[in-house]
């Protein structure tokens, strides 16, 4: 299972570590694992169903019965029954009272571009199996009709793509995600991953299903002590009060084995960092290797913590199976795992 | 032992030290390409971790060999230009001037052949017997007093100027004690500045008619230090005949000897001259150093290739992986 079964590998293979991509790695055709799928759909996506999201009203528009505002009647499209007749005899306008839809669960996919995102040494970025892995979980969740909206979480800013029901809405927000302008190297901003976390709990009132996407990577970040909490982890548990969120860690298989691939200059795509390593030396690769797996647990760590769903995608790997595994096991565990501390209520 | 003294005093050609211009350039282009951000290079994500774990090489091996590369082409544009440097030769101070009369009462006859001719006899005896690498200086004695040859080892030169004196006019000790004393100068000074060690060597009839008083020069001497030993040449019946007249000229031993006395020196006669061969010894041997003027071409080349050799090895070793 080291590639992707259904489509090979396209793009120049490890081009992004030389220089950030021009463009997606990854065409929307094989993006969509439709065909994987549908595959698995009797296996796993039937048996999926309803699991992956939290219990809720219901499939169709209801009624609802939170009173949400007073707007005018429109005839033919209101029902009468739902008139407010002390806002009618007050404004001699008729009004009906607006109930809030509880109709659905809302999904939203917050997607980390910056520039760290832009690599991957398979052939795929790891922003580009970012956007795979949403658009797996969003095919997951198509059969329940729920809407699914994206957040493009850039180094100056996080860009909305408002949310929609049904697959050509999901195929749109893919696209656009896809076709989202790569962020090139050392590009001005302050954006980080607490940020943009902040930001989408501030955003999107609703409660539902959240879906982060990031390779956890702060810059300057060099804590291995899983007892320290990063910055993100805070934004995180507040996001998951509310939500249930899945925490989708792209992982490139270079960041967990380092390479031997002689002495050279090794930059970052984020930072000013600019250093000459000798990695053909085994002692450093072996500390390398050692400190990764460490950051690797930290996160881990954090974000079980959190309370938050894990899933780890790799470049080198099938990220439909990976996703589908994962959501098998959730089905059991999701329960515990979203269930609030004792004694505190949702 | 030649000792190279770098300091550069000229160059012959100091039109291509212009070439130097370009060093601030060199060094601007490296600060320059130091802060420059590389786009080469492999990006990488991880870097915090990467930082931490295997740290910074130092990079004082790349500076050093940038700066012996840049010292070497340094050193080669000034061998370019040609600079004279100074070297310095180890040359022995102890000096002893003669001082020979050769005044016209100096051809008397009283001692044969005349007095002259055993002066210079005399002279030359006593300048076999020093020792090759003390300094001889020649003075003649007249009327007008003038340094013949200068301090030096060269005994052949020095016998040549001795045959060559003739026979002047006047006789005037002070000047030439003056004339002795500034010969002394020439010889290379001390580390200190001070003046060679020295002896004078007076060979004359005695009777001084011009210039300065013997006795006040000798003080001078003797203030330096700097003993005369005195030759009395001459009997009371000594002659010389001038313009068809013929005059006494009687030599005037007891001036010699009251200059020698004022500088602590000694007073011979023709007969216990023998014992002047010893005189030498009293003065010590002092090692100077005197400095030449040459051009250090290929000493500046040899250092620059040092540097450049150097600086090779640098660049070898950042270059090289020995595994």
């Amino acid at each position: 299972m080291s590639q992707p079964g259904f489509a090979p590998p396209t793009g120049q293979p490890a081009a992004s570590v030389l220089a950030e991509p021009a463009g997606p790695s990854l065409p929307l055709n094989q993006l969509a694992p439709e065909a994987a799928l549908r595959r698995l759909e009797l296996a796993i996506v039937r048996r999926l169903e309803g699991f992956l999201h939290g219990d809720h009203m219901g499939l169709l528009p209801g009624p609802g019965s939170d009173i949400n505002d007073a707007r005018p009647y429109q005839p033919g499209q209101d029902d009468v029954r739902m008139m407010d007749w002390a806002v009618t005899a007050r404004t001699t306008v008729p009004h009906v009272r607006d109930t809030i839809a509880d109709r659905e669960l809302e999904v939203w996919a917050l997607l980390d571009v910056t520039p760290s995102m832009n690599w991957g040494t398979e052939g795929i970025t790891k922003r580009d199996l970012g956007i795979a892995a949403i658009a797996t979980i969003g095919f997951l969740s198509q059969r329940m009709g729920d809407r699914f909206g994206g957040m493009i979480m850039r180094p100056d800013g996080v860009r909305r793509l408002p949310a929609g029901a049904g697959r050509t809405a999901l195929y749109g927000l893919l696209r656009r995600m896809l076709t989202e302008p790569i962020v090139h190297d050392n590009a001005p901003g302050t954006m980080t991953l607490a940020d943009g976390i902040e930001q989408m709990s501030r955003t999107q009132r609703r409660r539902g299903l959240r879906v982060v996407v990031s390779d956890f990577l702060e810059p300057g970040d060099f804590e291995l002590d899983p007892n320290i909490e990063p910055a993100w982890e805070r934004s995180l548990r507040r996001l998951a009060v509310r939500n249930q969120i899945i925490a989708v860690e792209v992982v490139d298989r270079r960041e967990v084995e380092f390479p031997d691939i002689g002495d050279l200059l090794i930059r970052d795509p984020e930072t000013n960092f600019q250093r000459y390593v000798n990695t053909s030396d085994a002692g450093a690769r072996a500390r390398m290797d050692a400190a990764s797996a460490a950051q690797r647990e930290r996160i881990r760590i954090a974000l079980r913590r959190a309370g938050v769903g894990h899933i780890q995608l790799r470049t080198d790997r099938d990220w439909v199976q990976d996703i589908a595994r994962f959501v098998l096991a959730y089905r059991r565990v999701a329960g515990q795992l979203h269930a609030p501390p004792q004694g505190v209520s949702r | 032992m030649t000792s190279l003294a770098f300091p550069v005093t000229g160059f012959l050609d100091p039109g291509r030290l212009w070439l130097l211009a370009i060093i601030p350039l060199l060094v601007a282009a490296y600060i320059v390409l130091l802060h420059r951000k590389s786009t080469a290079g492999i990006r990488f994500t991880n870097t915090s971790v990467l930082a931490m774990v295997l740290p910074k090489q130092s990079q004082w091996l790349r500076h050093v060999t940038v700066a012996l590369a840049l010292l070497s082409l340094v050193t080669l544009i000034g061998a370019w230009a040609r600079p004279n440097g100074v070297d310095k030769v180890p040359r022995e101070r102890a000096t002893i001037v003669l001082v020979i009369d050769v005044s016209q009462s100096m051809i008397a006859t009283d001692v044969p052949p005349t007095r002259l001719d055993a002066a210079k006899t005399e002279a030359k005896a006593f300048v076999a017997s020093l020792p090759t690498a003390y300094n001889v200086a020649l003075v003649s004695l007249s009327g007008n007093p003038s340094v013949r040859v200068p301090p030096m080892t060269d005994r052949t030169a020095l016998n040549r100027a001795i045959d060559a004196l003739q026979p002047q006019d006047g006789t005037a000790i002070g000047d030439s004690i003056k004339a002795a004393l500034a010969a002394l100068d020439q010889a290379p000074k001390g580390t200190d500045n001070s003046s060679a060690p020295g002896m004078i060597v007076l060979l004359s009839d005695g009777a001084s008619n011009a210039g300065q008083a013997p006795l006040q020069e000798a003080q001078d001497s003797a203030k330096r230090s700097v003993p005369i030993y005195t030759i009395a040449y001459g009997t009371d019946n000594g002659y010389v005949d001038l313009d068809g007249k013929r005059n006494r000229v009687p030599p005037d031993p007891a001036a010699l000897k009251a200059i020698s006395q004022a500088t602590k020196g000694q007073e011979y006669s023709a007969d216990n001259v023998s014992q002047l061969k010893d005189a030498y010894k009293s003065i010590k041997s002092e090692v100077g150093y005197e400095s030449k003027v040459k051009e250090i071409t290929a000493s500046a080349a040899g250092v620059g290739l040092v540097f450049a050799l150097l600086a090779a090895l640098g660049a070898l070793l950042l270059g090289a992986r020995w595994a």
